[in-house]
């Protein structure tokens, strides 16, 4: 008996760790995934829609569906390793892209400080945009989600993390550059550098009345053929809650870049109600461009959990683009410089997006 | 027969008195430098304060649902969710778990900074009682 005891004990003290940081040789795998089709419909045929265009009038899988995996190493009991790894489609291939490669220092308990290839962390979600379990929508809202393209930089950050008796307040600021990265614009893939990449932000997470984020990112940006060293300025400032039935999150942007084009205002409110392992939930969102008109939009959404690591989605969003602006649907550079000519006017775009998919993680 | 029905009633009443009476216990190694309130012990088993070390039970099971629920209002699917969160954007490892409520109760009681939940027939005097939720 008492040495079953003694045995016991011993196990326990050899298995106790430091939960915060991965020990000296271990490791850990983790993945996530989103299998889902999506389609617009409508009025006209032959528009697209979204970041890249790959929404369009064919129930498409390539817009929505992405697989990732990430590994952590732990290096030392202080200092890790973590890989990330997405497939997903950009344009019309598949890429499998090194989304983040960082060492992190666990400097006390509360202070982590990492460099190398990290996630430029500028929207609530920018951290998880791949990791659509952690969001309730299939589509994050298009207004706000596809104004800053990159999705990671090179350089450093620190995350400070901070108890309170009525929660946690965390604190995050990073610094580094992305350089000769992929920019959608006008139908065509151009090259984009981010110089002197600079942020902050604050989250303080309540236990009864919900999180509260303000962030705020600055880069010198260069688009190929477009624009040479003008400054661009993003703030958002987010807010959710969920107590478990009642959930909301909402979030409202802020693009400017200096002198070159318009200023984007962008937000958007999400409420839900989970009844069982069902979500419903309703997002009414909205952009505008200064002097180029806007878009608004209404989504409406139901999930099923089937496991509690795989969620069941459905979405229908309604879009309609006001006073000749583009919102988030393409146009193509031809039909900008038409424009510009006067040879044709401006048009305004509307359509139905209908997307089922599963998300989940492992 | 409207006898029957009362005894009947009675005896259901009993009975779900019964099932609800399985009280979780927080547990703490009796020479812990603190007693945390629900609110720290909802920080550290959400991963946000690392000042003791949370013990986590492996699988889902009505003592970790009870005290999930209770102190951070979050039922599997949602701590999922919170975990992957912190997981994937690199701000947190899931806490380190053990199998079942004896093994919590050992490691409790063999590490000074660790904490714990457990079904509170599980208790012994090797561990010390924070609070128990109903």
């Amino acid at each position: 008996m008492s040495a079953v005891r003694v045995l016991g004990l011993a196990a326990a003290c050899l298995a106790a760790s430091p939960a915060f940081a991965l020990e000296q040789g271990e490791y850990r795998f983790n993945g996530f995934g989103t299998v889902g089709i999506t389609h617009l419909g409508g009025e006209d045929d032959g528009r697209a829609y979204g970041i890249q265009g790959q929404t369009n009038d064919s129930w498409r899988g390539d817009q929505l569906s992405k697989l990732g995996g990430q590994f952590q190493y732990g290096l030392t009991d202080k200092l890790g390793l973590t890989a990330q790894v997405i497939a997903k489609a950009e344009q019309d291939n598949w890429k499998a892209n090194l989304e983040w490669l960082y060492l992190s220092y666990q400097v006390d308990d509360r202070l982590v400080v990492r460099a190398g290839r990290l996630r430029n962390p500028v929207y609530m979600y920018s951290e998880t945009l791949d990791v659509g379990f952690t969001y309730p929508w299939l589509r994050l809202p298009d207004e706000v989600y596809h104004q800053v393209q990159i999705t990671n930089y090179e350089g450093a950050d620190f995350v400070y993390t901070l108890p309170l008796s009525f929660g946690s307040l965390s604190l995050q600021a990073n610094g580094g550059q992305a350089v000769n990265r992929n920019f959608f614009v006008y139908d065509q893939l151009r090259d984009m550098d981010y110089k002197k990449v600079a942020g902050a932000n604050a989250a303080l997470a309540t236990n009864s009345f919900g999180t509260f984020r303000v962030g705020y990112s600055e880069s010198s940006l260069s688009l190929d053929g477009f624009i040479e060293d003008r400054k661009g300025k993003f703030t958002s400032l987010g807010y959710q809650f969920d107590n478990g039935t009642w959930i909301t999150a909402n979030e409202a942007t802020r693009l400017v870049v200096e002198g070159a084009t318009s200023t984007k205002d962008a937000f958007y409110l999400m409420g839900g109600r989970r009844f069982g392992d069902f979500l419903a939930h309703v997002t009414y969102a909205q952009m505008d461009e200064s002097n180029a008109g806007g878009q608004s939009s209404w989504t409406y959404g139901l999930n099923y959990s089937l496991t509690p690591t795989v969620t069941l989605k459905g979405e229908y969003k309604r879009v309609d683009t006001y006073d000749q602006g583009k919102g988030v649907f393409v146009k193509s550079f031809d039909e900008l410089v038409s424009e510009a000519f006067g040879v044709t006017t401006p048009r305004t775009f509307d359509g139905d997006i209908v997307s089922v998919g599963v998300d989940f993680v492992f | 027969m409207k006898r029957f029905a009362q005894a009947s009633l009675l005896a259901l009443a009993t009975g779900i008195a019964g099932l609800a009476s399985a009280e979780v216990a927080v547990i703490v190694n009796p020479g812990a430098a603190k007693a945390p309130s629900q609110s720290e012990v909802a920080n550290i088993f959400l991963g946000k304060d690392k000042s003791l070390t949370g013990i986590d039970q492996k699988d889902w099971n009505p003592t970790k649902e009870t005290f999930y629920a209770a102190v951070t209002s979050k039922n599997e699917a949602q701590l999922k969710s919170y975990w992957s969160g912190l997981v994937f954007t690199g701000k947190g490892q899931p806490l380190s778990s053990v199998a079942d409520d004896a093994a919590v109760v050992a490691k409790v009681a063999g590490d000074a900074s660790a904490i714990g939940y457990v079904d509170a027939a599980a208790v012994n005097d090797q561990v010390k009682v924070l609070f128990t939720l109903p």
